[in-house]
């Protein structure tokens, strides 16, 4: 018993993580329609702006991951700016920009912060073990999920309770008509994918101390989450949450039945036949075509 | 419309000529067998990118799984050659090193057939080339079309990627198939230093440079760019598209499995970085670079970009900012210059395009005539 | 069955037998019958919604029907894929224009003239299939000799249209679906259309959505009209304009003449 619900958590903690990489690619996909391959930079720079914080100003995790959300968002915006507002409409380039923005990114911080893996401290009071429902878990692992479901409880109520995501979702139906009752869709465009990059900053933030921080750590991330999104559904906030959820769990699950690299493959060949037979994500509803 | 301008066919083959005579004339300048292993290398990079060019360029498929053709034409090649190679615990007729190490007791049944160079080559070729049929059937039939093609070709990339990185008893796993012996073919020793080696790649450029060309401005390659722009028009012109995108992808997944085995005759070794991600995009970004849409252009590209690489690597210093420098170039290339560099060429104006800009003309000014009437 | 009165010239090539078509629970096309006689120009018109295209979806595979069948010059071809129905002789122009932008004119004719489709024998097939001349004679059909190495993209919406057009007759289809070939044209632009059109009647079958009256009526033989997914009323252009029922379908919309 004790086992499986270790086994539950751990899934539990896989897939909060992988949301929250996830709910950032998901948001820019499902509204710009731009697949960011960036990503995984961007959580790669927040976990950076904890490092440093923390290493010249002594600056501990909390304030951290403000400033990460700030930081990256920023930088965010500044990207779409100056990049990705020239490639609307073209996906498939957004594809390879994006990937070379990453590459300028990796680089740059190589370039400045060294090569070599830098290390995050973890909170002093939440780098103990909690005792709940017979098992010991993580404390630090615990504030992870708990945060992560305040963002997405946020990210929720600022697309479906504001009028600033009420003017997002008219310009992710139709952009020509949004911008005919005056909604300023450029603007609209730049802010999302500035929120969406900032959400990227905070998942960096929150994965340094449970991982080794390096210029390549984002690779990894971006394509776990992509399949995430993917299979969740675009432009479905309930699905990437799910799809989360169900990755998480498999990758977990199947990871205790053999190893990591495995069940990773297996994850990975089950997205595909996915994609092949629901296109559309599983959690999308079926529109009529044509 | 501009970029839209074409040269004759003429123009273009004199291109693709002088550009095969300057590859094969090559090695009389180089003296430095080092240096000549490295052009060869580069060329071998070429021939990838220009298999990428024939599905992405001229079918619209973008294969972000590339490099799962050119490492699975590298461990063909790299088997058999293991196989030729005595190991040192054994002694000759015993197994490979690595197997020895991991305890495995006798060869495994897929390695038994690649005694034989001939079947060895010949899976090089067919292999990626079987596996582009499974897949494009499996995708195209399915009407998979854009984006999501890439999204299944890079996930199945990773797929294969740990598969060959887990299964370490069967394929020497994180460190690859190292120590292998030269080919040894029609009397000829391809070490990766010897001429002959280079000649054998700068040929094969050469051949499928010419036989791409052909392909390309067959009626099937006509087709092909058809689908590009619409898929859908061309299905209700009786054509069977999946057949044709399947096409495409597999012609481009056995040169790049051709490209593969070259590969592994330069290098020595096949590892399982040659199957993974950054290869597989480093491929596209060359194919960007160069000219998605011509395939000298992908080629020459690829020998562009990673000879200024290759030529910084002395001073890591370099290589470095030269990174950087890649990254910006390639967002560049992308936001202005979709067509690559080789567009810049075909703005190059020839004594045959006269007439079409006539035609040009003519068109514009019985439009505007149109619109006033 | 006022259909084999006027105009009809051969025997029947396109049968749809009480074709019904949903799409999640909405009822596109309800028990639609429609016959087609070889050689015939038919209208196909209706109130926006009727299920005009849907039913030209139905024809050329692009949408299979829930219950019923399409039968072509007597062979049933309802499950067909889109390109063996193709291969049958049936040609589809679609109401947003649809060419090879990247590829010149003469491309796009070469690619439209589907004598083989197989992809291992077209390899062996290189430059003008030898039927340049055929290829020229279209482009002039249609006005558009003097482009005939521009590219696609570069040509005004109108000829465009008639690209599309000359690219069904290069495919050389015994039946023509045409989608509202003359949206966006100018008044010129359509006159020209109608030309066309009257000069391939007898030689090929056609079947044309529109709205614009004036275009029907110079063009037209027989026109069906459907109203909520059923044939409401066929007949001559008087007939129709003096049905009560079409009248009343057409209700608020100022008879079929307004639409």
């Amino acid at each position: 018993m004790t086992d499986i619900f270790n086994q539950v958590f751990s899934g539990l903690s896989i897939a909060s993580i992988l949301l929250l990489i996830s709910l950032g690619l998901a948001i820019i996909y499902g509204t710009v329609g731009v697949i960011n391959l960036a990503h995984g930079e961007f959580v790669m720079l927040g976990a950076y702006a904890v490092w440093f914080l923390e290493d010249h100003f002594g600056l501990g995790l909390f304030p951290c991951i403000v400033l990460a959300f700030f930081a990256v968002g920023t930088l965010g915006w500044v990207v779409e700016r100056l990049i990705i507002r020239r490639l609307y409409g073209r996906v498939l380039d957004t594809i390879l920009a994006t990937w070379g923005l990453g590459v300028i990114l990796q680089q740059a911080i190589r370039l400045s912060a060294g090569a070599e893996l830098r290390y995050v401290q973890m909170p002093p009071g939440l780098s103990a073990a909690v005792h709940f429902a017979g098992v010991d878990v993580s404390a630090y692992r615990l504030f992870v999920l708990a945060l992560t479901a305040i963002l997405l409880a946020v990210t929720y109520v600022l697309i479906f309770r504001t009028r600033f995501g009420m003017r997002l979702r008219g310009v992710v139906q139709n952009p020509e008509i949004a911008r005919c009752f005056g909604v300023n869709t450029s603007q609209i465009y730049a802010l999302t994918f500035a929120y969406g990059a900032g959400l990227a900053g905070i998942a960096g933030a929150l994965v340094s101390p449970l991982k080794s921080v390096s210029p390549d750590m984002g690779t990894g991330y971006v394509v776990d989450a992509f399949m995430v999104v993917v299979v969740g559904g675009v432009q479905s906030l309930l699905g990437t949450v799910a799809s989360a959820g169900i990755i998480g769990e498999l990758s977990g699950g199947l990871a205790y039945l053999s190893n990591d690299t495995i069940a990773k493959a297996i994850v990975f060949l089950g997205v595909v036949v996915l994609i092949r037979f629901r296109p559309q994500g599983l959690f999308a509803l079926r529109v009529r075509r044509g | 419309m501009d970029g839209q301008r074409k040269h004759p066919i003429w123009a273009k083959l004199v291109g693709y000529a002088a550009f095969c005579l300057v590859i094969l004339i090559l090695p009389l300048f180089i003296t430095d067998d080092y240096l000549l292993n490295k052009f060869a290398r580069y060329l071998v990079f070429g021939l990838v990118a220009m298999a990428l060019s024939i599905s992405w360029g001229y079918a619209g498929i973008l294969n972000l799984g590339q490099a799962v053709s050119f490492g699975l034409g590298s461990y063909c090649m790299a088997m058999a050659l293991k196989l030729r190679t005595i190991p040192i615990q054994t002694g000759a007729e015993g197994l490979p090193d690595f197997m020895v190490w991991n305890n495995v007791k006798s060869l495994p049944w897929f390695w038994e057939p690649f005694h034989s160079y001939g079947f060895a080559i010949a899976a090089g070729v067919l292999v990626p080339t079987i596996l582009a049929l499974l897949i494009g059937t499996f995708v195209f039939r399915a009407r998979v079309t854009g984006v999501y093609v890439s999204i299944i070709t890079l996930a199945l990339l990773v797929v294969i990627n740990l598969v060959v990185i887990d299964r370490q008893r069967l394929t020497g796993g994180f460190n690859g198939l190292t120590d292998l012996a030269p080919l040894e073919l029609f009397g000829l020793t391809f070490d990766p230093y010897a001429h002959a080696t280079y000649y054998l790649i700068a040929v094969s450029l050469g051949a499928a440079l010419f036989l791409g060309l052909a392909v390309v401005h067959s009626k099937t390659g006509l087709i092909m760019q058809a689908i590009r722009d619409d898929e859908n028009r061309v299905r209700y012109f009786g054509y069977d598209v999946a057949a044709y995108q399947t096409f495409a992808l597999c012609l481009s997944a056995a040169v790049a499995g051709f490209a593969g085995m070259l590969y592994t005759l330069v290098m020595a070794f096949a590892s399982p970085t040659f199957l993974a991600v950054p290869v597989s995009l480093s491929i596209v970004i060359w194919s960007a670079v160069g000219g998605r849409a011509s395939l000298l252009g992908s080629a020459m590209g690829a020998i562009i970009v990673t000879g200024v690489q290759g030529s910084l690597s002395d001073t890591p210093a370099f290589l470095e900012t030269w990174t950087l420098i890649m990254g910006a170039l390639f967002i560049v290339v992308v936001l202005f210059l979709p067509r690559g560099l080789i567009s810049l060429v075909d703005r190059i104006p020839l004594g045959g395009s006269a007439r079409r800009r006539a035609a040009a003309a003519t068109v514009a000014a019985s439009r505007s005539g149109i619109n006033a009437g | 069955m006022p259909a084999n009165a006027v105009g009809a010239t051969g025997g029947t090539i396109l049968e749809l037998r009480d074709i019904t078509v949903e799409f999640s629970g909405f009822v596109a096309i309800a028990g639609l019958t429609l016959d087609v006689h070889e050689g015939e120009l038919r209208c196909l018109i209706g109130p926006n919604g009727a299920g005009k295209t849907t039913a030209l979806d139905v024809i050329c595979g692009k949408v299979k029907p829930a219950s019923g069948k399409v039968v072509l010059g007597g062979r049933e071809i309802t499950r067909l894929e889109e390109h063996q129905i193709a291969r049958h002789g049936v040609g589809r122009k679609f109401q947003v224009p649809s060419v090879f932008r990247d590829l010149t004119v003469r491309q796009n004719m070469e690619v439209a003239l589907c004598r083989a489709p197989g992809v291992l024998g077209n390899l062996f097939r290189f430059g003008n299939s030898g039927a340049s001349e055929q290829l020229e004679k279209l482009a002039e059909l249609v006005g558009l000799e003097e482009a005939m190495d521009v590219a696609a993209g570069a040509l005004s919406h109108g000829q465009t249209q008639w690209l599309e057009i000359a690219l069904l007759l290069a495919q050389d289809a015994r039946l023509i679906l045409m989608d509202e070939p003359t949206a966006g044209m100018t008044a010129h632009e359509t006159a020209k259309t109608a030309e066309l059109f009257n000069r391939l009647k007898g030689r090929h079958t056609l079947i044309v959505v529109e709205h614009d009256m004036g275009f029907i009526k110079e063009i037209s033989d027989i026109i069906s009209v459907m109203h909520q997914g059923r044939l409401l009323a066929e007949g001559t252009v008087r007939e129709i304009e003096t049905n009560a029922e079409v009248r009343a379908a057409y209700l608020g919309s100022g008879g079929i003449s307004g639409a």
